[in-house]
């Protein structure tokens, strides 16, 4: 992040994401009314979703489509490579696909001799230059046009080009060679209908159509907690996605598919296979406080709203998911070490909150994780005052409860606005500083009473 | 490996469920448990409002689809049609032109004349009329032009909805650099809430097709610097012809 210009260009693709994302609920209908009845079906459907994930399966069985659940990475990817061998597969398309990231699936298949190409162009050029995504919705904004303009020369040998439309051409050609030669793609899922057994893919390069049209197999892979329970709960799905993704009222593509070809089909694929996979899922879902994080729909609006993801950049998380989200799913998904310290790279500002479309409430699960790591980490008297923090900030009386209590203990050892020696346990606070006083009144208690006053 | 089963049954031991529980209530506003009939009665109401409302919704979405980045061409007949898609054509310089193998394209009149008479080679892309799968596959990725129908048209987001069946290649509106929709008064839906209600009553009679490609302006990325560019896996150039 030492290069200021590269820094202010990404200040500005997120600030368009957010006007974008601000402007586009101003143009829509009832948009209020529409996160609401979001939130409404994926709370739903997550607290039933054995139900309807069994439902999924039936459909997408009844529709000529093969099923298979993957408890982790490993037996995902493994289902992969057994149908890339069994058919003779020789390269492999890749559309968008953030689950596949977690699975490393592009390093299982090239393991196994098989071509995997990326097709998404910011994962294209992530996967020439052997990075990690960035962003979900744009992950090589990070690189600048003259790093992909060398990546793309490399690749075809060709000369370097020098704007956007002429690298865009570029890439157009050189993977057009992997759509006509591709036996087989692998494609995420936005979401999965499990009343017909569709699932739906939202893309506006046309990636995900030439991966749901031109190659003899197809796999999708999803995330559990991606399934919807009716079609007639796309309209809403797929506006609150876009809208907030993008600002776009809708996205150049929006592809359903129903299952395989059918006999009278002109093209399309003659298999289709489904992964369900949990990878660390179940662990949310198991955890009530945390559960809600499975409610996100992948729409990036939490990134571009944070201040602190905007500041240190997406590969600072670690991991495949960035920002906000990431930092509540990741210590969780990956169960590791170096995922804990992320819930604590917040300020807890409340403005992923305020952008997810289905109001997701990400700053008390950091809290809750925080106070989890602490304990974990043999450290009860800290991890309870995480949990009284959480506490004091996320309950109105219990907030201004606790700062008139603390505003009156630290009274008698206040000296001109400054505290030298704060009392047991927090005395090594002020070991080495002075901690500053409380004003005298809250600020709610202040504007409360200058309303009063106005109004009178 | 993990069985379904097994799977199914540690998701539900995270949710305290047993197996065969129902959901715990009713899902808010969806309406996964509609029966057929009740669809089928919200569907003739989308027919009837795409039926009285056409004028209006064509007009609607002549603005949408242009903000979307589609080309209108506005026609009161097939020979208008005809004549509107010979001229985008030949302003293009297009050699060869696929179309797609449904009804409402072969029934076109003169369409084939009246672009040979332009100097433009025109084929059908449909299998069995061609030299085998390799050069099928090259006629679809090869062409400039690829021309298609619609089975229905958004106004609210500018979106032209096909699905492959009854001759619709998926490819046609895909591979080729520029796209051809023809668009017919009174196939127009106000928004994506109608369609959809339109699909699921299309589920419960099982007529729903194996696919459904929603499609509203050329294909576009911001991958390079976030600058916005038309034309990259899918069409550069998309026009819609608009007909009554």
């Amino acid at each position: 992040m030492a290069d200021p210009r590269l820094k202010s260009a990404l200040e500005g693709v997120y600030e368009g994401f957010n006007k974008g994302r601000i402007a586009a609920a101003a143009d829509t209908d009832a948009w209020e009314a529409q996160r609401d009845r979001g939130r409404a079906i994926k709370e739903h459907t997550i607290v039933n979703l054995d139900y309807y994930l069994e439902m999924l399966a039936d459909n997408v069985e009844k529709n000529g489509g093969n099923v298979f659940f993957a408890r982790d990475s490993a037996e995902a990817n493994r289902y992969v490579l057994e149908i890339a061998a069994q058919r003779g597969v020789q390269t492999v398309i890749k559309s968008k696909s953030m689950v596949s990231e977690e699975t490393q699936l592009n390093h299982a298949l090239e393991g196994a001799g098989v071509e995997a190409v990326e097709t998404d162009l910011g994962e294209y050029i992530i996967q020439l230059a052997g990075e990690a995504p960035y962003h979900i919705i744009a992950p090589a904004i990070h690189k600048s046009k003259d790093e992909v303009s060398t990546l793309l020369a490399e690749r075809s040998g060709g000369r370097r080009l020098e704007d956007a439309a002429e690298l865009t051409m570029q890439a157009r050609e050189q993977l057009r060679g992997a759509f006509r030669r591709a036996d087989m793609s692998v494609t995420g899922v936005n979401f999965a209908v499990a009343e017909s057994g569709s699932i739906v893919l939202v893309t506006n390069e046309g990636n995900g159509r030439m991966a749901t049209s031109a190659p003899r197999i197809h796999v999708a892979a999803m995330g559990m907690e991606k399934v919807v329970p009716s079609i007639a709960d796309l309209s809403t799905f797929l506006r609150i996605l876009i809208r907030s993704a993008t600002g776009q009222r809708i996205s150049s593509y929006v592809t359903m598919v129903n299952g395989p070809r059918r006999s009278d089909d002109e093209d399309g694929p003659e298999e289709f296979h489904l992964i369900v996979i949990d990878n660390g899922r179940s662990k949310l879902l198991a955890d009530p406080h945390l559960r809600e994080a499975l409610y996100c729909i992948r729409c990036g609006a939490c990134m571009n709203a944070c201040p602190v993801y905007r500041k240190v950049g997406g590969h600072s998380y670690g991991w495949v998911y960035p920002g906000p989200i990431g930092a509540v799913i990741t210590p969780v998904l990956t169960g590791i070490d170096e995922g804990k310290d992320l819930p604590f790279a917040s300020t807890l500002c409340g403005a992923c909150r305020e952008a997810c479309p289905v109001r997701i409430d990400l700053p008390r699960m950091l809290l809750e994780l925080r106070a989890q790591a602490v304990e974990s980490s043999g450290g009860k008297p800290a991890g309870l005052m995480w949990r009284g923090w959480r506490a004091g900030l996320t309950r109105r009386a219990a907030f201004d409860g606790g700062s008139r209590v603390g505003r009156w203990l630290l009274r008698p050892i206040t000296r001109g606005g400054w505290t030298r020696r704060l009392p047991f346990p927090l005395g090594g606070w002020t070991t080495s500083r002075d901690f500053l006083a409380p004003a005298a009144a809250s600020f709610v208690s202040r504007f409360n009473r200058s309303n009063r006053n106005k109004s009178r | 490996m993990t069985g379904r089963r097994e799977f199914l049954s540690s998701v539900r031991a995270s949710l305290g469920r047993s197996p065969g529980e129902g959901p715990t209530a009713a899902p808010p506003g969806s309406d996964v448990i509609a029966p057929a009939d009740e669809r089928t009665r919200r569907a003739e109401q989308v027919r009837a409002v795409m039926a009285e409302r056409a004028g209006e919704l064509l007009e609607e979405l002549v603005g949408s689809a242009a903000k979307a980045g589609w080309r209108i061409h506005r026609t009161t007949s097939d020979e208008e049609v005809v004549e509107a898609i010979t001229r985008i054509c030949s302003e293009t310089n297009a050699r060869n032109v696929l179309k797609s193998g449904e009804q409402s394209i072969a029934d076109l009149n003169g369409l084939d004349e009246s672009l040979a008479s332009a100097g433009i080679e025109v084929e059908w892309a449909v299998q069995e009329q061609t030299d085998g799968e390799a050069a099928h596959r090259a006629r679809l990725f090869e062409s400039d032009v690829g021309i298609t129908g619609a089975d229905y048209a958004i106004a609210e987001t500018g979106t032209v909805v096909v699905h492959p069946r009854g001759g619709l290649s998926r490819m046609v509106s895909l591979a080729p650099p520029r796209h051809m929709a023809v668009v017919r008064r009174g196939d127009i839906l106000p928004s994506l809430d109608e369609l959809f209600l339109l699909e699921s009553e299309a589920l419960a009679n099982g007529t729903i097709a194996s696919s459904m490609n929603l499609i509203t302006g050329p294909s576009r990325t911001g991958d390079i610097e976030g600058v916005i560019v038309e034309g990259i896996h899918g069409p550069i150039e998309v026009h819609m012809v608009l007909v009554g």
